[in-house]
């Protein structure tokens, strides 16, 4: 308890780690908002009225924002703990509290906490934004899309599995600063794992890879609880998705306690 | 021996711990006691931090074992108000402004936030409590880290160089502070590469040199111990007074001009000697060791990064002399 109130005075007492924060909030709202009012509605030509139309995604479309929104939950949780390797500070703390696993406990959850927070009010502010935006984009009950709603359980997986998706890749990038205790490498890791693993299969034209990729890579794996159009054919299902992510930041985490009660500080 | 329980003492044994291939601290063995300064003093590199970084846990020693109050300190639950310490005052977060970098560590031991302001009151940062660490100084720096090992109202302080870097004032202030909290019956544990900056501090001086430990004795003591009992003096028959010094004993070198240093033969008996052979002689000094000078004889085999054959063993310059 003490550890999570010192971790805490040090979160809201860093400027950088406060701006992290409301980036991840203003990062995913605001594209959110960018993508909905860019959106249009599919409709048949008109010499074709009754044509076969792709059914959108809309909450996928909605919850878009995650995508940069993720960047600054890694910023934040890796600043959390890096920072301190990175000023020596580390040692302050560990001298405070000798008994490592609780910090590395307390850093962990104040992070996610506050990514969590900052992620659920920006997924709330995206669904927000979808209900009102897209009836103006096409997006109308006639045209089989009902406004959103917070209590549509589809919406709810979606959204609440979204925040738990940033708040997963919070503990992922402070299991992996524990780990190699350097901001860049770890930003660098962390942000590689999420956006360019996925890519390398496709980049190396390996269709066995690129499948693998889909399902078992941290980022494709975590937001596939966003799809809510034809889940049938996916990679991976949407819980499963998020407990491949979960795997992930559980082995970064449990890398990271070894990391710091095994090593020299 | 018995083993003390004093909540106070802090007790180093047989302490081992390399890095890679390199030994840093090769078979410590000392005991720091309370109520006075205890400098730890060393050249660069000689294990003086690595030691405090064992003492602190922070480090796992391959050997031996290091207690505070009769515990090991990883096991103590609130060990700021057991041990305050200072490492690195560099160590700050620059965006964080100083009170909440107390702020936090307070937190992290269960103390009031009323013991941040106390503190800042006493290292006299009371007015840079809103200030960034970042923009301090390096003796507001040691002034902050001063602050954090004052924290607790620890009965035992570890300072790894806390005087390093700072101007007269602040080293006056930090040897008067020392001072204060020995004669408060604290265990005060200091290191420092340079002796000097030790020298009206301290009351007991442990010397590390390659890891181990090379004295261990009062500051009396240390002084007594180097002193070398050379004899300078001047006379206008140099060869005639050579010739009798070293006929009974002594060894006697020229410094130029009219001026002799004799080794071997207290002060008294040179006197004797030459105003019994009726040889003429005048501004008799008697060398007495400085500190420092104690320390450059402890360490000069020990001096790990040294410029190559320092000549130490020349004879005093007359600047050094402190005639009796």
């Amino acid at each position: 308890m003490q550890t999570l109130r010192a971790e805490w005075v040090k979160l809201r007492s860093e400027p950088g780690l406060v701006v992290s924060a409301v980036a991840l909030f203003v990062a995913t709202a605001g594209m959110a908002l960018l993508s909905l009012s860019r959106a249009e509605a599919p409709a048949c030509p008109p010499e074709f009225p009754g044509c076969e139309l792709p059914v959108v995604d809309v909450v996928r479309l909605t919850l878009s924002g995650v995508y940069p929104g993720q960047i600054f939950a890694v910023v934040l949780a890796t600043l959390t703990v890096a920072d301190e390797y990175e000023t020596g500070l580390i040692v302050t703390t560990l001298v405070g509290s000798p008994r490592r696993l609780r910090v590395v406990a307390g850093k962990a959850i104040v992070a996610t906490g506050v990514v969590g927070l900052a992620g659920a009010a920006a997924v709330a502010a995206s669904v927000l934004a979808g209900r009102l935006i897209l009836p103006g984009r096409g997006f109308t009950t006639a045209a089989g899309y009902p406004p959103l709603s917070a209590t549509d359980p589809t919406v709810l997986r979606a959204a609440g599995g979204t925040a738990l998706y940033l708040v997963l890749v919070a503990l992922l990038a402070c299991g992996v600063a524990f780990t190699l205790r350097d901001t860049t490498a770890s930003l660098v890791t962390v942000l590689g794992l999420l956006f360019v693993l996925p890519l390398a299969g496709a980049w190396l034209n390996h269709e066995t890879l690129s499948e693998w990729t889909q399902r078992y890579a941290p980022m494709p794996a975590g937001l596939s609880i966003q799809t809510t159009v034809g889940p049938a054919d996916l990679p991976i299902s949407g819980w499963a998705g998020l407990g491949v992510l979960a795997l992930w930041a559980a082995a970064a985490v449990v890398s990271g306690g070894a990391s710091v009660t095994l090593r020299d500080a | 021996m018995s083993v003390s329980i004093d909540a106070r003492r802090i007790e180093v044994r047989e302490l081992r711990k390399r890095y890679g291939r390199t030994v840093a601290v090769d078979g410590v063995s000392f005991t720091v006691e309370p109520g006075r300064v205890t400098g730890f003093v060393g050249p660069n590199g000689a294990g003086k931090s690595t030691t405090l970084r064992l003492i602190l846990g922070l480090d796992r020693p391959d050997a031996g074992t290091t207690l505070v109050g009769g515990r090991a300190y990883r096991d103590l639950r609130q060990p700021l108000r057991e041990v305050g310490s200072l490492l690195d005052p560099a160590a700050v977060h620059p965006r964080r402004r100083a009170r909440a970098h107390l702020l936090w560590q307070a937190r992290s031991n269960g103390l009031p936030a009323r013991r941040v302001e106390e503190v800042l009151d006493q290292v006299g940062l009371a007015a840079a409590a809103r200030k960034r660490a970042g923009g301090f100084s390096l003796g507001m720096r040691a002034r902050l880290g001063i602050a954090a090992a004052l924290l607790g109202d620890p009965p035992v302080l570890l300072l790894d160089e806390p005087v390093n870097g700072l101007d007269p004032e602040g080293i006056a202030w930090m040897r008067g502070l020392l001072r204060a909290l020995a004669a408060e019956g604290r265990t005060v544990f200091v290191s420092s590469h340079l002796m000097g900056e030790l020298e009206d501090a301290a009351d007991h001086i442990i010397v590390i040199g390659r890891g181990r430990i090379l004295a261990d004795a009062s500051v009396a003591d240390l002084r007594e111990r180097a002193s070398s009992g050379r004899v300078a003096l001047r006379t206008t028959r140099r060869p005639e007074a050579i010739a009798l010094l070293a006929g009974n004993g002594a060894t006697v070198a020229t410094t130029g001009g009219e001026q002799l240093t004799v080794e071997g033969l207290p002060a008294d008996r040179v006197v004797e000697l030459l105003t019994g052979a009726g040889l003429p002689f005048s501004e008799v000094t008697s060398h007495r060791a400085s500190l420092e000078e104690a320390y450059m004889e402890l360490t000069r085999d020990a001096v790990e990064f040294g410029a190559p054959s320092v000549t130490v063993h020349t004879a005093p310059s007359e600047g050094t002399e402190v005639p009796r």
